[in-house]
């Protein structure tokens, strides 16, 4: 074997490697997800066993669960379809119309995301106590808002400078005004990679935890709030169930990154 | 149908000013060819008359109508943009219909025009397909249908074919010839390819730094370069430029010298004075081959480069002295000598061109007329 062929080797399985440390245990949590209890306890792991859908169907069936998921789907949905209402529109005003500030604004909005969560959340907690709406839907969605309205914009701003110029300047000579510039050429032109932003800050919301522990106690609890619970159980800890509430939990993020690659790709497509 | 005037327009982007005072009309159904180097301000002036760019100052009107705050929609243009700017999430057939769908043109009448103008272009086969899957030339073409069918009073190119290679950019040129031909929409077209500025043009504008260097025909451009810039920018190959000093000769001539030649030209042609520094310009196509020992009207030297163009042959001949000078010209290829040869070529003082060395105008006693210039291009050819 020449020294190349052996390095490309090394390479491969060093890759191999890395991928079977990330997927293993996810694979493993989908399996034990599926196992009964004597099967998962057993000290010699089991690839072969008789699958239940107890597990699932315990998840499913707790109240504090579907609450939870509909919480989640609720407030992650409204957040990000607010962010991205009010986002794309203000993201192109940056990418296209040169303004004095466009770059301070962009770099304000970003330093949204540097701050620690907490120190977002507990300012945020007083102002929904005090307005009453700590432990609400809407006071969650308005604070998500803020994540998802900055993580858009931030995305979608260079989406939208890719659009070639000149194919807008075009549809100004063939008579269509702003507006119609944005919704006729430059979102369905920049579509690929503005649903890739949109995806990644659905994910981001729908994955967020300390700000949802801290505005919520019953009410407005979201999916990862529940799901967290489930370990408080006491010492005698339901693994079947553990594992196929993480699998739910997991599924509508693993959704998204199949958008979120292509918009991924789209990205590193365009730099290269 | 329409004319365009433009009055003392500019354009800055703050203290800098890319237009400077600038003047034109254009006439009816007239192909006129804003000719520059990159950066002259052609693309800023033709985006001004587009709408697409603020105008500084002045006024530009079309047919009779100031446009300077008038939408583009509402000034009657269509523009076809150097890298074709196709719109790419729609079939071809949705490019083309695009602006007619934005006046509320009825739907059979959007399918008839399409089909029309598609026809003209050959694109019929293509109407389903995204513009990705089109080649350059395809592009373009979809490009100019979709400027073609509003029926604009005014057509804009923006360097519309330097995306593509040569052979299609020819091709396309004759297109747009014919299509001119035809349709006879007042058109402005910005290049900074002196060939196809010269084969398009009713007008060409020459620009430089945001100011008209010269306007005139192809062959007023060609034949009587206004200033030595121009005379560099157009014709291929370049014209020669030699540095001379005016004297004055007998029989009422001036005699240009290099110092090492001596070339004389009626006075009444040139406004010159003794001991003037001028430049003095030869196209290579004016260089008649002659004996080495040539002393007058004439130069010779030692052909340094042979460049086989086909038809003929490029001749790079270093002459002598320092620094070290060289001129072009150009024979037939059978009659080609081969690197290292002494030569001598002449030229017929009508072909002289000279220019002042420190403005770089034209030293021309006056403007000639068309007569002239017919006549220049039969001595030359």
């Amino acid at each position: 074997m020449s020294s190349r062929g052996r390095g490309k080797w090394v390479a491969k399985s060093a890759v191999a490697l890395a991928a079977a440390i990330a997927v293993i245990p996810a694979l493993w949590t989908l399996l034990n997800a599926f196992k009964n209890r004597v099967d998962l306890v057993t000290p010699t792991p089991l690839l072969i066993f008789h699958p239940t859908l107890d597990n699932i169907l315990y998840v499913l069936g707790r109240e504090s669960v579907t609450a939870g998921l509909i919480n989640s789907i609720l407030v992650s949905g409204a957040s990000v379809l607010i962010g991205m209402v009010l986002g794309l529109p203000a993201a192109y005003a940056v990418a296209r119309y040169p303004i004095k500030r466009a770059d301070d604004i962009q770099f304000f909005v970003l330093s949204l995301r540097f701050l620690p969560p907490v120190a977002v959340a507990i300012p945020l907690m007083v102002i929904w106590l005090d307005l009453g709406l700590y432990d609400s839907r809407v006071a969650l969605i308005a604070t998500y808002t803020l994540l998802t309205l900055s993580s858009i914009i931030w995305l979608a701003v260079p989406a939208f400078k890719r659009v070639p110029k000149e194919v807008e300047e075009a549809a100004k000579v063939d008579g269509y005004g702003p507006y119609a510039i944005f919704f006729l050429i430059a979102l369905p032109v920049a579509s690929r990679s503005l649903i890739g932003a949109v995806a990644f800050s659905f994910v981001l919301v729908w994955n967020e935890f300390l700000i949802a522990l801290m505005l919520t106690t019953s009410d407005a609890k979201t999916l990862p709030i529940v799901a967290s619970e489930l370990t408080q159980l006491g010492r005698d800890v339901p693994w079947g169930i553990l594992n196929a509430s993480v699998i739910l939990l997991s599924l509508p993020p693993l959704l998204f990154i199949g958008i979120l690659s292509g918009f991924l790709n789209s990205v590193i497509k365009k730099k290269a | 149908m329409a004319r365009i005037s433009c009055s003392h327009v500019c354009k800055s982007y703050g203290p800098l000013e890319v237009v400077k005072d600038f003047n034109l009309e254009v006439e009816d159904h007239e192909f006129v060819v804003f000719l520059g180097p990159s950066g002259c301000g052609k693309s800023t002036i033709l985006r001004m008359v587009a709408g697409l760019e603020d105008i500084s100052g002045g006024t530009i009107s079309i047919d009779g109508k100031v446009v300077n705050d008038l939408l583009p929609r509402e000034r009657g243009v269509a523009m076809v943009f150097q890298n074709y700017a196709l719109y790419p999430h729609m079939s071809v057939f949705a490019n083309i219909a695009f602006g007619l769908k934005r006046m509320r043109v009825p739907r059979e009448d959007i399918e008839r025009r399409v089909h029309e103008v598609s026809a003209i272009l050959g694109l019929e086969a293509l109407l389903e397909r995204k513009p990705a899957q089109l080649s350059g030339g395809q592009q373009q073409r979809v490009a100019i249908a979709r400027a073609m069918i509003k029926t604009p009073a005014v057509f804009l190119f923006d360097e519309p074919l330097s995306n593509l290679d040569a052979k299609l950019r020819s091709h396309m040129r004759v297109e747009i010839a014919r299509l001119h031909k035809r349709l006879k929409t007042t058109t402005i077209y910005v290049t900074h390819d002196q060939l196809e500025a010269m084969t398009l043009a009713d007008r060409i504008v020459v620009l430089r730094a945001g100011l008209i260097e010269q306007v005139g025909t192809p062959a007023e451009i060609y034949g009587f370069p206004r200033s030595r810039f121009v005379a560099d920018f157009v014709g291929s190959p370049r014209m020669n430029l030699l540095d001379v000093t005016v004297g004055e000769a007998p029989d009422n001539k001036w005699a240009l010298s290099t110092g090492h030649e001596t070339f004389l030209v009626e006075r009444g042609r040139f406004d010159l004075h003794r001991g003037m520094r001028a430049v003095l310009g030869i196209r290579p196509a004016n260089l008649k081959s002659t004996s080495p020992d040539i002393r007058l009207n004439g130069l010779s030297g030692i052909v340094d480069l042979v460049e086989y163009l086909g038809d003929g042959v490029l001749l790079t001949i270093a002459l002598p002295g320092e620094p070290a000078r060289q001129v072009t010209a150009l024979v037939p290829a059978e009659a080609a000598p081969v690197a290292g040869t002494v030569v001598g070529f002449g030229t017929p003082p009508e072909a002289i061109h000279v220019f002042d060395a420190e403005t770089g105008k034209s030293c021309r006693s006056a403007y000639l007329g068309a007569a002239e210039v017919g006549q220049s291009m039969r001595d030359a050819s």
